[in-house]
């Protein structure tokens, strides 16, 4: 997978691209994120549109990421996930906790 | 001016590096702003310092719990003589040595660097040994390797191979880079000469050298100026002021079946191996070329080796761990053989080869209350098999202790946030059903269970809680439904909506759905015997992916 990283205003934005599953494609979202963090980069907004597969390992990343960015009053959203990724974001009920929106602006404005 | 000294740190793999004390106050320590780094949890975060004073280099423990040790006595702050052996903690992932270069240069019988003023020949015959000897070296790792199955990782062995080219070649800088996916050149290693790491912008080099013995597939090799010209001009190498450079391509044959059943030997490049030097002239002469090369072709079958048996060594542990874990979750899921006044109850678990974290339980209650639970830990293995057993065992001292379906699981959510570091997850299902039908439910992130009325209306039992052990700031709140006679309910993991058949569909919510609803006049047993038939016809005899777990309430 591969990321790639942009700003809009205060928010920056993790284009991913490519399937977010157990090994290096979740390492590199943790290490990215931190990365962010370390650089006070604390308002993120991941874009999921390039992501086709996510497995429980890829939700775990994000869960922690949003946590770490959290645990800095930051904020981490996400934009676009795909059929199959909201539908895993809807049944473990994640979608009560990580905002999620179907449409870029919409979500950076929100921030 | 401060006396040359420097720590020599191997690791158990038998790689080395070199770090310079070049400063007055040197600090080791497990926090990442010290000079020695070191991870184990036994080292303190601030843990010792090297001071120099009066020509002197003094270890000092600066407080730390585990202690500091130079040949194995205790110290608080000792003068270090060349050669001690330093121990920092409960470190013994490394050997750290402390060399003072004043007596190392006296007592050197063979040093290759260029500053020694040894006659060419004398110096290539040095060199010829010393490569000989690295070549030994490096096949003896790869020996010792398979005979003890160490985990020499292939970093490991890429270090080796670099730290030997410079060795060779008594180049200044050396460098390797593989092919990664895309087939673009990565740098796996960059070391100086001694053997320590290069960072930032010591890491410019003549690109259009690389990428000619890449992808052209030829060792090239540049002795002066003038050779070189060619390659200077074409590149930002002029602000460098290499002398002197050579780039081997890192070769692999592989025997391949041709269309017309013939056997062709292909031969690929991985990546390549470059050495540089501001010296000019002679660095490389034809002897060191044709190591080099041996060494870039020893290189890659070492490389193919480690890799092929650290494939090998992981699938074995993994089966060994995957094992255990089938044993772990066959003997925690419990042997439903009693007969309940108000219900049936049908379970099911088929563990896959790959063995996740699925569990179920079941705990009869005082005054007839039943309480039903189902989950699935993220990941597999022995990891995910051991905390559904912890999340299983919470959840039945708490049940039995008669607190509340909420509270149960708010407190085994912070139990396990507190505890999931390692990035694990539970999404469950739990319901309690007493005597007269009500089922109290709560579902964190599970997939959605079914329950069928007699009357052909489905429902989707859903709470919309978020899984388990990700945040700790949730409260779980239940709902409740009274299930009447004939009801059924069926709770399933998702090895049985994402079962996917040759055709790459998969099973899916709603044909489970359909399932259910024209079989719901079977009994609890003959509904989930049903249900598992037409799963495994769906996949027809393809290999199952994930365990599925099967329970079917339904109600007398």
């Amino acid at each position: 997978m591969e990321i790639h990283i942009r700003t809009s205003g205060h928010v920056t934005i993790l284009d991913l691209n490519g399937n977010l599953i157990i090994g290096k494609s979740e390492e590199s979202l943790r290490a990215a994120v931190t990365q962010l963090i370390a650089e006070e980069r604390r308002l993120l907004l991941l874009n999921l549109a390039e992501v086709p597969t996510i497995d429980s390992s890829g939700l775990g990343a994000m869960i922690k990421s949003f946590t770490s960015v959290q645990a800095v009053d930051g904020k981490l959203k996400v934009v676009k996930p795909s059929r199959m990724a909201r539908q895993l974001l809807s049944i473990t009920g994640l979608l009560s906790v990580l905002e999620t929106f179907e449409d870029e602006s919409a979500a950076l404005s929100s921030f | 001016m401060q006396k040359s000294a420097q720590l020599k740190i191997v690791n158990r793999f038998g790689v080395t590096r070199f770090l310079p004390l070049n400063k007055p106050v040197f600090t080791i320590g497990r926090k990442a702003e010290n000079d020695l780094q070191l991870l184990s949890d036994t080292v303190s975060r601030q843990h010792a310092e090297i001071i120099y004073q009066d020509d002197t280099y003094y270890l000092v423990d600066v407080g730390s719990k585990r202690g500091t040790y130079v040949n194995d006595q205790r110290i608080q702050r000792i003068g270090l003589q060349h050669q001690d052996r330093l121990r920092i903690g409960g470190d013994d992932e490394q050997q750290i040595i402390f060399l003072d270069e004043s007596v190392e240069r006296a007592s050197a019988i063979f040093d290759s660097s260029p500053s020694l003023t040894l006659s060419p020949s004398t110096r290539d015959r040095a060199r010829v040994t010393s490569a000989n000897e690295e070549l030994q070296k490096l096949s003896r790792f790869v020996e010792v390797n398979q005979a003890f199955k160490f985990s020499l990782t292939p970093d490991d062995v890429l270090c080796l191979i670099v730290d030997a080219a410079i060795e060779i070649t008594g180049a200044e800088r050396g460098f390797l880079m593989l092919r990664n996916e895309h087939g673009d050149l990565e740098f796996k290693v960059a070391r100086d000469r001694y053997r320590n790491w290069l960072v930032g912008n010591e890491f410019s080099m003549s690109r259009s050298v690389v990428e000619d013995a890449f992808k052209q597939d030829v060792s090239v090799i540049l002795n002066d100026r003038d050779e070189a010209a060619s390659y200077f001009s074409r590149d930002s190498i002029r602000g460098l002021d290499l002398r002197s450079i050579a780039c081997i391509p890192l070769r692999r044959f592989q025997m391949t079946d041709n269309m017309d059943a013939t056997m062709v030997l292909k031969r690929d490049v991985l990546g390549v191996l470059y050495v540089d030097s501001h010296v000019a002239g002679g660095t490389l002469t034809q002897t060191s070329l044709k190591l080099l090369e041996s060494l870039a072709f020893e290189a890659t079958k070492s490389l193919e080796s480690v890799r092929l048996m650290h494939e090998e060594q992981e699938k074995k542990q993994l089966e060994q761990e995957l094992n255990m874990a089938r044993q772990v979750q066959v003997a925690l899921s419990p042997v439903v053989t009693k007969e309940f006044p108000h219900f049936e109850l049908a379970t099911h678990s088929i563990p896959s080869r790959y063995v996740g974290g699925d569990f179920y339980d079941f705990v009869s209650l005082k005054d007839d209350r039943a309480v039903f639970s189902l989950g699935d830990v993220s990941g597999k293995g022995m990891a995910a098999a051991l905390l559904a057993a912890m999340a299983q065992g919470a959840l039945q001292a708490q049940f039995t202790s008669n607190l509340p379906l909420s509270d149960v699981i708010t407190s085994l959510n912070k139990v396990l946030v507190q505890r999931s570091a390692s990035n694990r997850f539970l999404t469950l299902f739990c319901a309690v059903l007493d005597r007269e039908g009500h089922f109290t439910y709560i579902n964190a992130g599970h997939n959605l269970p079914i329950l069928a009325r007699t009357n052909g209306a489905t429902e989707s039992l859903t709470t919309k809680s978020v899984l388990l052990g990700a945040f700790d700031f949730v409260e779980y709140k239940p709902r409740q439904t009274r299930l009447a006679s004939g009801d059924v309910v069926v709770m399933y993991t998702d090895g049985v909506t994402e079962a996917v058949n040759a055709q790459h569909e998969m099973f899916g919510e709603e044909r489970l759905e359909q399932l259910i609803k024209d079989n719901v006049h079977l009994s609890a047993e003959h509904l989930k015997q049903h249900i598992l038939d037409e799963v495994l016809a769906f996949t027809a005899g393809l290999p199952q992916g994930d365990d599925i777990t099967l329970i079917v309430l339904k109600m007398k």
